[in-house]
C-alpha cells in the first residue's frame, strides 16, 4: 500500500491527526486552563475570593460542620430503589467524614458517607457534600458551578460525556494516537535538529505553516509526550483496568480484609460505640512525624472512618506541595485513644515511579513558575494541532478548488470551530457567569446548568458561522470567519474583564496594586493578553483578506 | 530548598541561563549565524558556541536544582528549555540583530 515506511507514517500522522486532532485540541486547551482551575473558580464565584487557608481545627470548626451535614433529598431519592423498605428520616451511622483542601483552595470541601439501613448492597453508602469557609465554618453555596475545577477540568479529560465514561475512552484513545502522531511526526520530520529554531513567516503559506507546526511540536516534545503518556496512565489505573474492583471482586474483598489485618486499620465497624480523642492533637502528631522526615507539614486530607465506633480511626494525609510525586504519607490514629496505629510505609520503587508520573500530570505541588510553563506547554500543543489543520487545508485547497472537492472547505470550517470557536465558547461561559442573576426562577434550569448550556450554544453558533462563511475556501481563498471570530474573541475577552469589574467591583488596579488578589488578577490579565493577541491576529487576517479580494478583482478584470 | 525572594531570583537566573545557552546553541548553527552576522562562522567559533551553550544550559539546571526538590527541578528545567527555544526562535525570526550581543559576549565576532 505504501512505498516507504515514511509514507506510511505520513498517512497515519495526517488522518489520525485530523480526526482526533479536534478532540486533542479540546484536551490541550482546557487542560492548559485546568492548570489554574482553582483560580478560575474564584473568578466565577465572587463570594469565595479569599486567601487560601490551611486545614482548620477539627474541634473548633470541622466537627460542627460535619454534624450539620445530611444527604440531599435528591440523593435520598436516587438511593431509594436500591433499598428494601423505607428510607430513614435522618442518617445517623456515619461511615466516614472527610475534608479536603489544597494550597490553592480558599474553600474547604467536606464529604460525609452514611450507612444505609437495609441497603441491597450493604457496602453502599449515601453521600453528602458541603463547601465551607474555613475561617468561620460558614456554609458556602455549593450549587454554583465551579467553572475551573467543575467544568473545564472534566471537559479536559472526558469532554463531559459521562454516559458509560464514553468521553474518557475517546480522550484516552486520542492520547494513545497522540503518542503515535508524535513518533510518526518525528520520523517524517527530515531536519529535526537543523530546523529546530526555524520559523519563516515570509515564505509561502504552506512552508511557514509547516515551520510553525514543527516548531510547536518539537520544542515542547517532552511536554507533549509525557502529558499524553501520564494522562493515559492515570486513565488506565482508574478506568480502563481497575482489575481489583471488577474481574477480581471476590479477591478484592479478601485483599481488603488482609490489608486491614496487616495495617491494623479496621475494615468494618465493631458496632460498639466509643468516644473520639482530640483530633487536633492527632494532626499535630502527624505534622511532627512528617517534619522529622524533612517534609512540608500541611494537611491536605483528613478522614474519620467509622465515626463513633470502637473500630473508628482517623487518617491524616499530607498535601504534597514540595515535590512532584503525589504522596500522602498517611498517618493513622485510633479514634478513641489517639494512639498511632499505622504509618504508611515508604513506597516501593515501582510505586514511586507511578507517583512521580501521576503527580507530574495532576500538579498538586506549589510552584507558580512551573504552572505557567505548563500553560505554555498546553497552548503550544494546541497551536501545533491548529497549524496541523491549516497545513492540511493549505496543501489541498488548490487541488480541491480545481476538482470541486469540498474536503478542505469542511476541514477549514472545523478548524475555525475548534480554534476561535472554542475561545468564543469559553468566553461565553465567563460572560454568562457574570450576567446571570444569583437567583433564577424556580422553573428554570439551575444557574450552573444554564451556564453550561450557553457554553455549548456559543460553540454551536461559532460552528454555524464558520460553515456559513466557508464558501471562499472551495475557491482557494481564505474563510473570512477566521477574521470575524478573532474580532469577536477580542471584544468578548474585554467584555469579560469589564463585567467582572462592574458586577464585583474588582478591577485590575485593585487586584494587582491596592488589594492584591492574584487568582482574579491573573484571569483578568490573561483575558486582556488574549484580547490583544486576537486583535493582532485579526489585523493580519484582514490584510490577507484584502490582498485576496484584490487578486480576485484583478483576475476578474483580466477575464 | 530555598524559599521566597532568593528562590525567585535563582529561578530567574535559571531562565536567563537557559535562554542565553539556547541562543548560543542556535548561533553555533551555520544558518542562524548567517541570519545574525551575515557571514559564515569560523570552525573555532562554532566549537566555542557549542561549549558555551552547553555550559549555559548546565548552569540553568544547577540553579533549578538549588531551588527545588530534584524531581521538580528537572521538570522546571525541561519546561524552561522549551520556553527558551521558543523565545530564541522568535528572536531569530523577527529581531536576529539582537543576538549579535550574545555572539559578542561569547567572544565570537563576525569575520570581516
Amino acid at each position: 500500500m505504501f512505498q516507504s515506511f515514511r509514507q506510511a507514517m505520513a498517512w497515519l500522522h495526517t488522518w489520525f491527526g485530523l480526526v482526533l486532532g479536534f478532540v486533542l485540541m479540546a484536551a490541550f486547551f482546557f487542560g492548559a486552563l485546568s492548570v489554574f482551575d482553582r483560580e478560575i473558580d474564584r473568578w466565577a464565584i465572587p463570594e469565595t475570593r479569599i486567601a487560601p487557608q490551611p486545614m482548620p481545627s477539627y474541634e473548633k470548626l470541622l466537627r460542627p460542620a460535619f454534624e450539620r451535614m445530611q444527604p440531599t433529598p435528591l440523593a435520598i431519592d436516587a438511593m431509594r430503589p436500591r433499598v428494601d423498605g423505607p428510607m430513614p428520616a435522618h442518617f445517623d451511622t456515619v461511615d466516614s467524614w472527610s475534608a479536603y483542601t489544597t494550597h490553592r483552595d480558599p474553600v474547604l470541601a467536606l464529604y460525609a458517607g452514611y450507612q444505609v439501613p437495609h441497603a441491597k448492597d450493604a457496602e453502599e453508602r449515601i453521600w453528602a457534600y458541603a463547601t465551607i469557609d474555613p475561617r468561620d465554618g460558614r456554609l458556602l453555596p455549593d450549587e454554583q458551578l465551579k467553572i475551573g475545577s467543575g467544568f473545564f477540568f472534566p471537559l479536559h479529560y472526558g469532554l463531559t460525556l459521562d454516559w458509560k465514561n464514553l468521553g474518557i475512552w475517546i480522550v484516552g484513545f486520542s492520547a494513545l494516537m497522540m503518542l503515535a502522531a508524535l513518533v510518526s511526526g518525528v520520523i517524517m520530520h527530515r531536519k529535526l535538529f537543523r530546523e529546530f529554531f526555524t520559523f519563516r513567516p515570509g515564505k509561502a503559506p504552506l512552508r511557514s505553516v509547516l515551520d510553525l507546526h514543527n516548531l510547536t511540536g518539537v520544542v515542547a516534545l517532552p511536554f507533549h509526550f509525557f502529558f499524553a503518556l501520564t494522562g493515559l496512565l492515570i486513565f488506565a489505573s482508574t478506568y480502563y483496568f481497575p482489575l481489583g474492583e471488577t474481574q477480581l471482586h471476590g479477591l478484592h474483598e479478601r485483599h481488603e480484609q488482609a490489608e486491614a489485618r496487616e495495617t491494623g486499620l479496621p475494615h468494618a465497624r465493631a458496632d460498639v460505640s466509643a468516644g473520639l480523642a482530640n483530633v487536633d492533637a492527632m494532626v499535630a502528631e502527624a505534622q511532627r512525624r512528617w517534619h522529622e522526615h524533612g517534609k512540608a507539614g500541611e494537611v491536605g486530607f483528613l478522614v474519620l472512618q467509622h465515626v463513633g465506633d470502637a473500630n473508628g480511626y482517623v487518617s491524616v494525609y499530607r498535601a504534597g506541595t514540595d515535590r512532584i510525586a503525589l504522596v500522602g504519607d498517611g498517618i493513622h490514629f485510633k479514634a478513641s485513644t489517639g494512639a498511632v496505629i499505622h504509618e504508611d510505609p515508604p513506597a516501593t520503587p515501582v510505586a514511586r515511579v507511578s507517583e512521580f508520573l501521576t503527580g507530574l500530570h495532576l500538579q498538586h505541588f506549589r510552584h507558580w513558575l512551573l504552572r505557567w510553563l505548563y500553560v505554555l506547554g498546553g497552548l503550544t500543543g494546541a497551536a501545533c494541532i491548529a497549524t496541523g489543520f491549516i497545513f492540511f487545508v493549505e496543501k489541498r485547497k488548490k487541488q480541491h478548488a480545481k476538482t470541486g472537492n469540498q474536503g478542505s472547505r469542511v476541514v477549514d470550517a472545523l478548524a475555525v470551530t475548534t480554534v476561535t470557536g472554542m475561545l468564543i465558547a469559553t468566553l461565553t461561559l465567563l460572560i454568562v457567569n457574570r450576567l446571570l442573576p444569583e437567583r433564577l426562577p424556580a422553573a428554570w434550569a439551575s444557574r450552573g446548568d444554564l451556564e453550561v448550556y450557553l457554553f455549548w450554544a456559543g460553540w454551536a453558533l461559532a460552528m454555524a458561522h464558520a460553515f456559513v462563511r466557508s464558501a471562499p475556501v472551495a475557491q482557494e481563498r481564505a474563510n473570512p470567519a477566521w477574521y470575524e471570530q478573532c474580532r469577536t474573541v477580542s471584544a468578548m475577552a474585554l467584555a469579560a474583564v469589564l463585567l467582572n469589574w462592574i458586577t464585583t467591583g474588582d478591577h485590575l488596579i485593585k487586584t494587582v496594586f491596592t488589594h492584591p488578589y492574584w487568582p482574579v488578577a491573573g484571569v483578568d490579565l490573561f483575558l486582556l493578553a488574549s484580547a490583544a493577541l486576537a486583535t493582532v491576529a485579526a489585523h493580519r487576517l484582514k490584510a490577507r483578506l484584502g490582498a485576496d479580494q484584490l487578486a480576485q478583482s484583478t483576475e476578474a478584470g483580466h477575464a | 530548598m530555598l524559599e521566597g525572594g532568593a528562590a525567585a531570583l535563582l529561578l530567574f537566573a535559571a531562565i536567563v541561563a537557559n535562554g542565553v545557552g539556547m541562543a548560543w546553541v542556535a548561533l553555533s548553527m551555520d544558518v542562524h549565524w548567517q541570519q545574525v552576522q551575515g557571514t559564515a562562522p569560523s570552525r573555532g567559533a562554532v566549537r566555542r558556541l557549542r561549549v558555551l551553550g552547553a555550559l549555559g544550559l548546565a548552569c540553568g539546571l544547577a540553579a533549578c536544582l538549588r531551588v527545588d526538590h530534584a524531581s521538580m527541578a528537572v521538570l522546571v528545567w525541561i519546561m524552561a528549555l522549551s520556553a527558551a527555544a521558543l523565545v530564541v526562535t522568535c528572536t531569530l525570526t523577527w529581531r536576529p540583530g539582537w543576538l549579535k550581543a550574545l555572539a559578542w559576549l561569547a567572544g565570537c565576532e563576525a569575520r570581516p
